[in-house]
């Protein structure tokens, strides 16, 4: 690992001049930005430590839950408000990583955790989004946990986090602080698809911090799931995983939200099939129905030409334990 | 009064507990890279960026110059090992590190960076940069057949007619294939070595052997065997990945030449998949052929394994197919391939866990073709002699084996048509895979001290890599000498200690074992010399000693590799019963109960002997669901190297499980009864959760891991 | 320097901000930075390279308990808790398994919670307490979690033993031992290659059914 400069600015503002700086990265957890720091595949000048920033709450407002984006990925988990209010974002929460990552990691660095792509990883091999204009190794490569939607020739990474998948399907909304002050964007539109430019995750521009999400009220609750599946029962990534939360009404849904994980370059959210389900009844027959036109546009590499199988049969399951048909 | 051990079926709590588990849960046992040397620095390897070729250049200015870095060690400046030079003899082929230019595979280390902190090394290593003359390079084994050859001889083996299967009334022929497996224990392997003289030297290594590692650093380095000091007191897993000298021991011994300083190399996780080997990528071909009634008729058994282009490794892949059941016709073939990798090596179970999933998995397929069940159609062709040789067996319990495994798992619950059993969304299926690996003993010595104040001390050079070897080797002694387990105490570890084999082959306790109880054997003789009285089998040796005067006892004593090998087949056998859970519409798969017996001849230690089958059924189930190195052979590079992405069991995946002993004594092997059980507590197992993925979903894999792609594909 | 490296720097305080310090000394002549610098960055200078100077200020003031006992230490902000417990403080205990949060060989407690302390830089630990197996047991006597990982065998080389055990306790501590199955999941960032998992649930069990203050 490089040497580099630890700072850790008192206040919010300071935190704010500091990282208005090239070569300069926010360190929160660490879980992922340490790692990546240890192979090379990023080498800040200057880390910039935020975590003793007031921005731990877990708070009730009027639009519904805010979480702070320095709340711990545990405490989150564990969160009477978060279980009773969005038991989808507590499930997600706990199916990712392990206990002491979560006690590690907190929202916001969860949100700006990198890909797990192995090309990406392995400084010694072509990777677009750590090297722009050096190919993409996974395109024709080992391609297994790879996107099936909205990949690009330039990049066909996936977003590996679990709660990003909860906050896109809840509509959750990001807050963000700059030099301009704050201001709040849709979280489906935070993270951004690879395009022409993989080596951008997301919309954060230069010298902007997370602060929080908010995530609003709904009648969700009741019938959430979130499904993971992986190469084990726990402690990995996703192959394919599913956020769903029905509002059923005489066994009929009355409003949906579909999105799914290991797909694609950021969080998917499944607005056709949301749109779909609503009205219907709740049944296996219809969920399988709906799950296949959740795949439209999906397109596989090799490795991951299963994942066209495993998708929708996720999606099923998923809807499936969200109506209690299981 | 303590509660009489059910001795087929010990608990977790039964027993006596570790003579070394104190240490373990304080941390205060000290693993290789964990010795406070003084004058202590560090190395870190870089590693070559492809997978064949010679490098042209090779820029260490920047890490030379980087702070702290004391050395920068290459093969344009390191010390010649004098045992690489070409003219000598009776060295065995392995990678000649940092002697040439040569790249053989990708992830070989071409620089050593020793620095005084860990930090600094670590980014000393990442700024070696080197130029390559690069050469197409070939790391597919199935693209590679072509290029297959046999290990020696001509790997052929054959009994009665050849194919006989092709005439058989119910056959089949079908392709297994096992990917690489890597051994991944949890320590990475490391070493501390320290020149004490110019031809002197003391290392603190991860090593199987201590001994062997001896005798390898004094033959390539030109030194005495006694200058020779290699320590290895705990060793944090191998699996065999230790049971022999890597490139990074070499490596570390030439830095700590160059710097003339004590240097600690510990490699990374990454390095863990190249450097200190794996079981091979293995494709197969098994033809079997029975009769309407299930008696079988023909095996052919065909396999191509991997190897390095500088060292054959070869393992026994094929042979279970020769011994496992009683058929008239077999023949066997086995073939290497080179490719530019790392050298494998043995990893638990070497050559029959491979080999059995291939057999165990086409035998269930026949099951299934003859609607027999898959238990019964094993004891149509129960072989009571070695049909390989036609010897009898030391001991062979499998029938009861396989009884008390049926009745613990419930195999009368499972239904012979596949896919008939759903619950809430999951399958419900049944499997059953065997194992057998030979039972072997080699000579080892013991040194045993007997004082005054009631104590024994006993001595070995043995490695004891995790399964409890000082334990079982106190409990017999406290068994021959009457004296309580908590005054023996056992010493290991260390070159400078007796005569004992490398820890491997399941063979540990059989060899050291049997010294031990020479050792005993050879006290009780001492002590009649002094009584005059050879009545007393388990006299009072305390207060003897305190009658006569004496501070001790001591006795050195050898037990040989044991007789009977000549007229007896011996071997370990074991039995897995696995029930799975498939979810059927993503196709994961859940282990839900698992039952494994060991015939493994006397149980001497409860605990821990339950504890190396749960442990080896673990290491079956991560071969059987979700363990692959794996190459992108463009690049010839690992893909997946580290453990986020090369997965083994958590303990989310695990089951109780089931532990079972016939627990009756071979009379030939050792004097104590007992036979092998690390390598059977594996082999067989990947088999029992395909047969079982089968059984539930009437998809049959045959490529492993079992991973949800698989099932629902 | 001394009593720079002495001082307690709370969490909170800044640390000094400098980054055109370190550029001058990169580009200013060795001369100069011995004028500017106080007496550890002269030794350094007069030995070696103007990166080496600069190596000097990157190392920071480190204070920490460490099983009850303050710790004060200087360290490069790259090193992680898990380096600077096992290389500079000789608390070999805790164990490095992958070096990179996939194994959980190095879990400790920093504040109470358990976290990989590979990934932790050491820097962000000023001022927090930390516990590793080394300080688990009263004196002589074992904390009942290292009784029963002893009594249920819950290992065989024991490598990966103090992580499984130091996030054994935290596991019940935050109540997440209730059930067979909830210890698995529970238990899953911590990777045992020989295979002890239910050994481990076994052990587990017993503390939690036993009651004993964990």
């Amino acid at each position: 690992m490089k040497q580099f400069q630890y700072v850790q600015p008192a206040t919010r503002q300071a935190v704010l001049e500091a990282i208005n700086k090239p070569g300069t990265k926010i360190i929160a957890g660490g879980t992922n930005l340490v790692d990546l720091m240890k192979r090379g595949v990023t080498a800040p000048d200057k880390l910039v430590d935020i975590n003793h920033l007031p921005l731990k709450n877990i708070t009730v407002t009027p639009l519904g839950l805010y979480i702070g984006a320095l709340a711990l990925n545990s405490v989150v988990s564990e969160n009477k408000q978060v279980i009773e209010k969005q038991p989808l974002l507590a499930m997600a929460l706990k199916s990712g990583a392990s206990p002491q990552l979560r006690n590690m990691a907190t929202v916001g660095g969860n949100m700006m955790q990198r890909t797990r792509c192995g090309y990406f990883y392995d400084t010694a091999m072509p990777c677009n989004k750590r090297v722009p204009g050096s190919g993409c190794g996974a395109y024709e490569g080992v391609n297994r946990m790879h996107a099936i939607f909205g990949a690009s020739s330039q990049c066909i990474a996936v977003h590996p986090s679990d709660m990003c998948v909860a906050l896109a399907a809840l509509d959750a909304v990001v807050i963000i602080a700059g030099k301009k002050g704050e201001h709040r964007v849709p979280f489906t539109e935070f993270h951004r698809l690879p395009g022409d430019h993989p080596e951008a995750d997301n919309n954060l521009a230069p010298g902007e911090l997370i602060t929080g999400v908010e995530i609003p009220d709904n009648n969700l609750a009741k019938n959430s799931y979130y499904l993971k599946v992986r190469d084990r029962q726990s402690y990995a990534f996703a192959l394919i995983s599913v956020a769903a939360a029905l509002d059923i009404k005489n066994g009929i849904i009355q409003n949906a939200r579909l999105a799914m994980g290991g797909v694609a370059h950021k969080p998917w959210r499944l607005f056709d099939a949301e749109k779909a389900l609503v009205g219907k009844k709740a049944s296996e027959e219809n969920f399988q129905q709906i799950a296949q036109l959740a795949m439209q546009g999906a397109k596989a590499y090799g490795y991951n030409s299963f994942k066209l199988k495993l998708a929708p049969a996720s999606i099923t399951e998923a809807l499936k334990h969200a109506a209690g048909l299981v | 009064m303590e509660k009489a051990i059910n001795m087929n079926r010990p608990s977790s709590s039964d027993g006596m507990s570790r003579i070394d588990g104190r240490l373990k849960v304080t941390g205060a046992a000290k693993y290789s890279a964990e010795y406070a040397v003084e004058g202590l620095t560090y190395g870190v390897l870089a590693g070559s960026t492809i997978a064949k070729g010679t490098i042209t250049a090779l820029d260490t200015k920047a890490a030379e110059r980087a702070p702290g870095v004391l050395a920068v060690v290459t093969y344009l400046n390191a010390p010649k090992v004098p045992g690489f030079q070409p003219d000598q003899k009776g060295i065995r082929a392995q990678l000649k590190v940092f002697n040439d230019n040569k790249i053989f595979y990708n992830g070989q280390p071409i620089a050593l960076v020793i620095a005084d902190t860990y930090e600094r090394a670590l980014y000393g290593a990442s700024l070696v940069k080197a130029t390559y003359n690069k050469e197409e390079h070939q790391t597919s084994l199935t693209d590679n057949f072509g290029k297959g050859f046999p290990p020696r001889g001509d790997g052929l083996y054959k009994r009665g007619t050849e194919d006989a299967w092709k005439s058989a009334p119910i056959k089949l022929e079908q392709e297994y294939i096992v990917p690489t497996n890597t051994h991944n224990p949890m320590e990475l392997h490391a070493i501390i070595a320290r020149w004490d003289a110019d031809d002197k030297i003391t290392v603190w290594d991860k090593t199987q052997g201590v001994k062997a590692t001896q005798h390898d650093i004094s033959q390539l380095f030109k030194l005495p065997l006694e200058n020779v000091q290699v320590n290895s007191r705990f060793v944090g897993g191998a699996f065999g990945s230790a049971l022999r000298t890597w490139p990074h021991e070499i490596v570390a011994i030439l830095g700590a030449k160059a710097v003339k300083k004590p240097v600690k190399l510990v490699l990374s996780r990454a390095d863990m998949f190249t450097s200190v080997g794996y079981r091979p990528h293995t494709w197969q071909k098994v033809g079997i052929g029975a009769t309407a009634d299930g008696k079988l008729t023909g095996i052919t058994h065909q396999a191509y394994g991997q190897t390095s282009p500088y060292e054959n490794f070869t393992e026994g892949a094929v042979n279970v197919s020769q011994s496992m059941y009683a058929c008239p016709n077999v023949n066997t073939k086995y073939n290497l391939v080179a490719l530019n990798v790392g050298t494998p090596t043995w990893m638990r179970g070497p050559g029959e866990a491979t080999g059995s999933f291939a057999l165990e998995s086409a035998l269930d397929e026949l099951s299934y073709a003859l609607n027999i069940d898959p238990i019964e159609i094993r004891i149509r062709n129960y072989a009571e002699t070695d049909p390989e040789n036609g010897k009898p067996f030391s001991s062979k319990h499998l029938k009861e084996a396989y009884q008390l495994g049926a009745d613990s798992i419930g195999w009368s619950n499972r239904k012979q048509q596949p896919a008939s059993v759903k619950k809430d969304g999951w399958f419900v299926g049944y499997g059953i895979g065997c194992g057998m690996f030979g039972a072997y003993r080699s000579g080892a010595v013991i040194k045993a001290t007997l004082k005054a104040d009631g104590t024994l001390h006993l001595q070995s050079a043995v490695s004891d890599i995790g399964p409890g070897t000082g334990t079982a080797m106190v409990l017999i002694a406290a068994e021959q000498l009457g004296i309580p387990a908590d005054k023996i105490s056992f010493e290991n570890g260390a070159s400078d200690l007796p005569q004992a084999p490398t820890q491997g082959g399941s063979a540990t306790t059989a060899s050291v074992g049997s010294a031990v109880y020479k050792a005993c054997a050879d006290l009780k003789t001492e002590f009649q010399k002094l009584t005059g009285n050879n009545t007393n089998d388990k006299p009072d040796y305390a207060q003897i000693l305190k009658q006569h005067n004496l501070p001790s006892v001591e006795v050195t004593s050898k037990s040989d590799g044991g007789e009977g090998r000549d007229k007896y087949s011996m071997n370990s056998w074991s039995v897995h019963f696995v029930k799975v859970l498939v979810n059927a519409l993503t196709g994961v798969v859940k282990i839900d109960k698992v039952t494994s017996v060991a015939d493994c001849g006397t149980i001497i230690s409860p605990k821990t002997a339950r504890s190396q089958i749960v442990g080896g059924a673990i290491g079956g189930i991560g071969m059987a669901l979700m363990e692959e190195a794996i190459i992108d052979h463009r690049y010839g590079r690992y893909i997946n190297n580290n453990y986020a992405d090369y997965h083994v069991p958590v303990n989310a995946d695990i089951p109780q499980i089931d532990a079972l002993f016939v627990n009756k004594p071979d009379p030939i092997l050792n004097p104590m009864g007992s036979k092998g059980m690390a390598e059977i507590a594996l082999v067989g197992m990947a088999a029992a959760v395909a047969n079982a993925v089968y059984n539930a979903t009437g998809k049959r894999v045959r490529e492993l891991p079992i991973t949800p792609d698989k099932v629902i594909g | 320097m001394e009593s720079k490296e002495s001082a307690i720097i709370p969490a909170i305080e800044p640390y000094v901000e400098d980054s055109s310090r370190r550029n001058f000394l990169k580009q200013s002549s060795l001369l100069t930075a011995v004028a500017l610098t106080p007496e550890i960055a002269v030794k350094a200078a007069g030995l070696h390279l103007h990166e080496e100077i600069a190596a000097v200020f990157e190392k920071m003031p480190l204070k920490m308990e460490v099983n009850g006992k303050s710790r004060m230490l200087s360290v490069e902000p790259r090193a992680t808790l898990l380096d600077i417990l096992r290389e500079q403080l000789e608390l070999t205990g805790t164990k490095k398994g992958c070096d990179h949060g996939q194994c959980g060989a190095c879990t400790v407690h920093v504040d109470g919670r358990r976290v990989n302390s590979c990934l932790t830089l050491g820097v962000m630990m000023n001022g927090k307490k930390i516990t590793t197996i080394e300080g688990l047991a009263h004196g002589d006597q074992l904390h009942p979690m290292q009784e029963a990982f002893i009594k249920h065998d819950g290992f065989q080389c024991g490598y990966c033993t103090p992580g499984q055990i130091m996030s054994a306790v935290a596991c019940i501590r935050e109540g997440h031992a209730g059930s067979e199955h909830e210890i698995r999941e529970y238990m899953s960032g911590n990777i045992c290659r020989c295979g002890a998992y239910p050994n481990i649930v076994n052990a587990i069990q017993e503390v939690k059914n036993g009651g004993q203050e964990v």
